[in-house]
């Protein structure tokens, strides 16, 4: 490895009246540029595996979750909301003893 | 898309690290195409409108379309994706070029004869303040930060992003179409000896040696690590071009011994001052007969303010210090106060010679220069701008 810089030298200029907004787009285009990643990586997982003989697009659009599953999947994506929302409702929402319980219970 | 370079220097990366170029590259095709005619489209029903109710006029000046802008959301927006893009296309190649230098110094050694071209540095040439006080179009470390070659497979690799699929196979759309329109319009012009001043990777000047495989190539460029990865790039395509690390302000070559001088993207990289050192220097190289012929954005004055903002955003936003300045001259009377004669100005427009048949191309560089939004400006319609001069074939009586 070298030491080659990975930005430029000198102030990044702001476009936003809040500087938390010039933030925010870069953090928004980071994600998206991940989240690219991954998308092509299933899209590649499904193509490889059907050059293996493995029909898995076909099988995944066919794919059901069972009650179980659903229930899972419910689960998981409660719990990324909440991840999201953390400091928005850290900062501004009365505690909801509630919600306050299966945050613990996590 | 980015284009996949096809010579031995290109970088193998992994899986994911081409999935994010593909997403960066995608990304500065939809601002550079599709944002941006948002922004105009915004600017011709709201910017503008509000800018006469409130003056009484529309704007006449650039800075006054810039200023008026500044405060609009989608130009702030516009603005700060694009920085960030600038800043992605580095950072997807940045960390796999510098893991695979030790290679590339391997492979530059091993190149080194193959197609007959020639590398010649400079230790002690002083590398210009443009060059070694800035990180030039945000490029991290700048283009001459040491001799290793990592400056030029940065920007090798990360102009195959940068361009968005627009720039021609091997990144030469601009060399291309330029050599093509000299062979095309002036037949008759044979060139033995060619300079490409500013050359960075050389990725023009394969270009004109593929265009006049007769004639001897010569590329220059002040950093060593722009050099060197360019002689070993261009051995690697099977195209000889000769290297030096030599300053265009300074050329350490004889008078009247070059047929054309020519540079792409690179006048706007000099201050006005260096610009008529490099024009001076240029015809004294030249022989008489010889074309000085220069790729670049269109001047200002050429162009309505909109028009003129929208291009002079990389001034602003890009770390281009004399973008402006440059793009404010006249071009021809900068190619006359490099001892040129009116009458030997040369301007033209061309479209892009990668995207279209050789035969179509011959037609088109007949049609008379037209310089329009698309001029010199990325996108999908873009073409080339270019002007120079010829030499005096006989000396002008005193």
């Amino acid at each position: 490895m070298s030491d080659v810089p990975l930005q430029a030298a000198g102030r990044r200029p702001a476009f936003f009246d809040d500087p938390g907004l010039d933030q925010l787009v870069s953090i928004v285009l980071e994600l998206a540029g991940e989240l690219w990643v991954v998308r092509e990586r299933l899209y590649a997982l499904e193509a490889v595996a059907a050059d293996q003989g493995l029909a898995l697009r076909q099988a995944i659009e066919a794919w059901k979750p069972s009650a179980e599953q659903q229930a899972e999947l419910a689960d998981m994506r409660r719990r990324m909301l909440e991840e999201m929302f953390r400091t928005l409702n850290q900062e501004h929402r009365p505690v909801d003893p509630a919600t306050a319980d299966v945050a613990r219970a996590d | 898309m980015p284009v996949e370079l096809s010579h031995d220097l290109m970088v193998a990366f992994p899986r994911d690290t081409l999935a994010r170029q593909d997403f960066v590259s995608s990304l500065r095709g939809y601002i550079l195409n599709d944002m941006a005619a948002g922004m105009k489209a915004r600017y011709e029903a709201q910017v503008r409108p509000a800018f006469e109710r409130r003056e009484g006029r529309p704007p006449r000046t650039q800075d006054e379309v810039h200023a008026a802008m500044r405060r609009d959301l989608y130009f702030r927006y516009y603005s700060a994706v694009r920085y960030n893009a600038q800043e992605m296309v580095w950072r997807s190649v940045i960390p796999s070029v510098a893991s695979a230098l030790p290679e590339l110094e391997h492979k530059l050694e091993t190149l080194d004869g193959r197609a007959g071209g020639s590398l010649t540095l400079d230790p002690d040439l002083e590398i210009p303040e443009n060059v070694a006080g800035i990180d030039v179009h945000l490029m991290p470390g700048g283009y001459a930060p040491s001799d290793a070659p990592t400056a030029g497979a940065v920007y090798d690799n990360g102009l195959a992003v940068f361009s968005a699929g627009l720039m021609g196979a091997n990144l030469d759309d601009i060399g291309l179409s330029m050599s093509n329109y000299v062979k095309h319009r002036f037949p008759e012009f044979r060139p033995a000896r060619i300079l490409d001043c500013g050359s960075t990777v050389g990725h023009n000047a394969t270009a004109w040696a593929m265009t006049y495989p007769q004639a001897e190539v010569h590329a220059i460029d002040v950093s060593a690590a722009l050099v060197r990865y360019g002689h070993g790039r261009a051995e690697s395509l099977g195209v000889p071009v000769h290297f030096h690390q030599m300053d265009a302000t300074a050329l350490d070559f004889p008078d009247n011994s070059f047929d054309v001088v020519f540079s792409s993207m690179f006048l706007h990289e000099l201050s006005v001052k260096d610009i008529r050192k490099f024009f001076a220097e240029a015809r004294r190289v030249l022989r008489p007969g010889g074309l000085l012929l220069n790729m670049e954005l269109p001047p200002n004055q050429a162009l309505d303010p909109y028009d003129q903002f929208y291009l002079d955003w990389d001034c602003y936003y890009n770390k281009e210090p004399f973008y402006r300045a440059f793009r404010d001259q006249d071009p021809q009377a900068l190619i006359e106060a490099g001892g040129f004669r009116p009458e030997d100005y040369v301007q033209l427009t061309t479209p892009q010679f990668s995207y279209m048949p050789e035969a179509a191309y011959a037609e088109a560089v007949n049609a008379p220069p037209a310089i329009g939004q698309d001029t010199g400006r990325l996108s999908s319609a873009v073409h080339w701008f270019g002007f120079g001069a010829w030499k005096a074939a006989e000396p002008t009586a005193a």
